[in-house]
């Protein structure tokens, strides 16, 4: 709760049925568009590329970091929060 | 990426990975997947066909490669198990993650690379040390005239050899000039002298001094030898005495102006594990020894001790030349002088407790007692009065 943004909070804190990319925590505008551009359109497909990895949130950041061209603290922030739905939901 | 995989029968998110990786930029995500396999064949087919071309001219260099695939030729299957043998658990490598773990792979074999090298290299020097060591000790032994060549032969292995650093032990021996333990004073410092001068001296240890020398030499002593004393420093300890032996070595040595064996420390743990840890290149280190010690000479083995002398009056006291076992400190010596008279705490809690429980056992049995010590007095009254009335009665 010390370091999570509000972001983060809202989207932990229900299922995410079908909320859009930007949703994520870490995830903006530019970001989203990105993710829309290589098919990752809804914030369920991303989840999917995460476990995919097994949930490895290093490497995910790193596939963020490749794929969308994201910073280590955005896509940090949208693996610990993908993490922490997937111990709450999954 | 296999080679002969044509891209015609890839996915199209597999040729979209396949161009990302490449760092192709991507068509519109509402491209045919024809138009993906043309940009497919146009950049990347071409970059390997250029990397054939290279590596068949390259086959020398590429036979270290040859044990080491190249993650992005391997199939899925290979790839996983490759992962799975360095102790990753990959998921399924599907289009979006075969590139990371592609270069995850890479990074794991780089740095097995790194660590085979390493351990080349100390395996070079190991073997070395041995090779040296038994020669030492075949001439110590026949006291032939091969001595020469073991040490032309140290020196060439020791100038290959890495130094080790020797700052810690500077000091010690700075502080006291030397006394010669051999009047013998050559200009080259090296094995022949000390093996001459260790059987002169043989009588009192010779096996010990062979094996310091030779462990000199190859600077990779496995053991701290103690010596008996045959310096004037009968104040050490045995211990002590091997380390900062080793330190004069080193600094006669370094003053002889030999070459790395002089500064090579051995005999003792510390080395071995600066030998292990990491070998800095110690040419100024060396320079300095002979420098700050250009004068000081040779001893038969040359090995040196000297004891840190202490300073005396720097805090106005008076040496001391035997030190208590642990360092104590002046109060805590008279806060243990004043303990001893006084009784200890704990004790002194047991006793209030002891003293408080039979209080209260006493108080409580008195109270128990008084009403039945009254209400047994009663009846002893009322028995002594019926007693006495009794008597009375029987009296009359």
């Amino acid at each position: 709760m010390s370091t999570t943004s509000q972001k983060h909070r809202d989207f932990v804190g229900e299922p995410m049925a079908d909320k859009p990319v930007t949703a994520l925590s870490g995830i903006g505008e530019t970001l989203g568009k990105k993710l829309e551009e290589n098919g990752f359109d809804k914030a369920y497909v991303v989840l999917g590329q995460f476990l995919l990895l097994r949930k490895d949130t290093e490497m995910f950041t790193d596939w963020l970091k490749d794929s969308i061209g994201a910073n280590s603290r955005q896509a940090s922030s949208c693996a610990q929060c993908l993490k922490e739905w997937c111990d709450a939901f999954l | 990426m296999p080679f002969a995989e044509d891209p015609a029968h890839l996915s199209k998110s597999r040729l979209k990975s396949d161009l990302v990786a490449h760092n192709v930029a991507l068509p519109s995500a509402a491209s045919k997947k024809a138009v993906y396999v043309e940009l497919h064949l146009k950049h990347i087919d071409q970059k390997n066909a250029a990397d054939f071309s290279s590596d068949e001219e390259d086959r020398a260099d590429d036979k270290k490669d040859a044990e080491m695939p190249v993650p992005s030729c391997l199939t899925d299957e290979d790839l996983k198990a490759m992962l799975r043998k360095h102790g990753v658990k990959p998921g399924p490598i599907t289009a979006s993650t075969r590139v990371l773990y592609e270069r995850k792979l890479h990074k794991l074999l780089q740095s097995d690379r790194r660590e085979r090298l390493n351990e080349a290299d100390k395996a070079v020097l190991y073997s070395d040390s041995e090779e040296e060591k038994k020669q030492q000790e075949k001439d110590q032994d026949s006291g032939s005239e091969k001595q020469p060549d073991p040490s032309d032969q140290t020196q060439k292995e020791s100038s290959q050899n890495h130094v080790f650093y020797p700052q810690c032990f500077l000091p010690s021996s700075r502080l006291r000039p030397c006394p010669p333990r051999n009047t013998e004073s050559s200009s080259n410092w090296n094995s022949r002298n000390a093996l001459k001068s260790s059987e002169r001296s043989q009588s009192q240890c010779s096996q010990i001094i062979s094996t310091s020398t030779a462990d000199h030499h190859t600077g990779l002593g496995s053991t701290v030898l103690p010596r008996s004393k045959s310096t004037d420093d009968s104040s050490l300890s045995s211990q002590y005495f091997s380390i900062t032996q080793m330190v004069e070595e080193m600094e006669n040595s370094s003053s002889r102006s030999v070459t790395d064996n002089a500064c090579e420390f051995n005999g003792t743990s510390v080395q071995e594990n600066w030998a292990q840890s990491d070998r800095p290149p110690q040419e100024p280190v060396k320079d300095a020894f002979k420098d700050i010690l250009p004068g000081s000479k040779t001893t038969p083995t040359g090995i040196y001790v000297t004891r840190r002398r202490p300073i005396k009056g720097a805090a106005q006291r008076p040496v001391q030349y035997s030190y208590p076992d642990s360092p104590v400190s002046p109060m805590t010596q008279q806060r243990r002088e004043v303990e001893r008279y006084l009784v200890p705490i704990h004790i002194q809690i047991l006793v209030f407790i002891i003293v408080a429980c039979v209080l209260y056992l006493i108080y409580v049995n008195v109270e128990g007692s008084l009403s039945y010590w009254s209400y047994g007095e009663d009846r002893l009254l009322v028995q002594a009065e019926s007693q006495d009335a009794e008597a009375d009665y029987a009296q009359d």
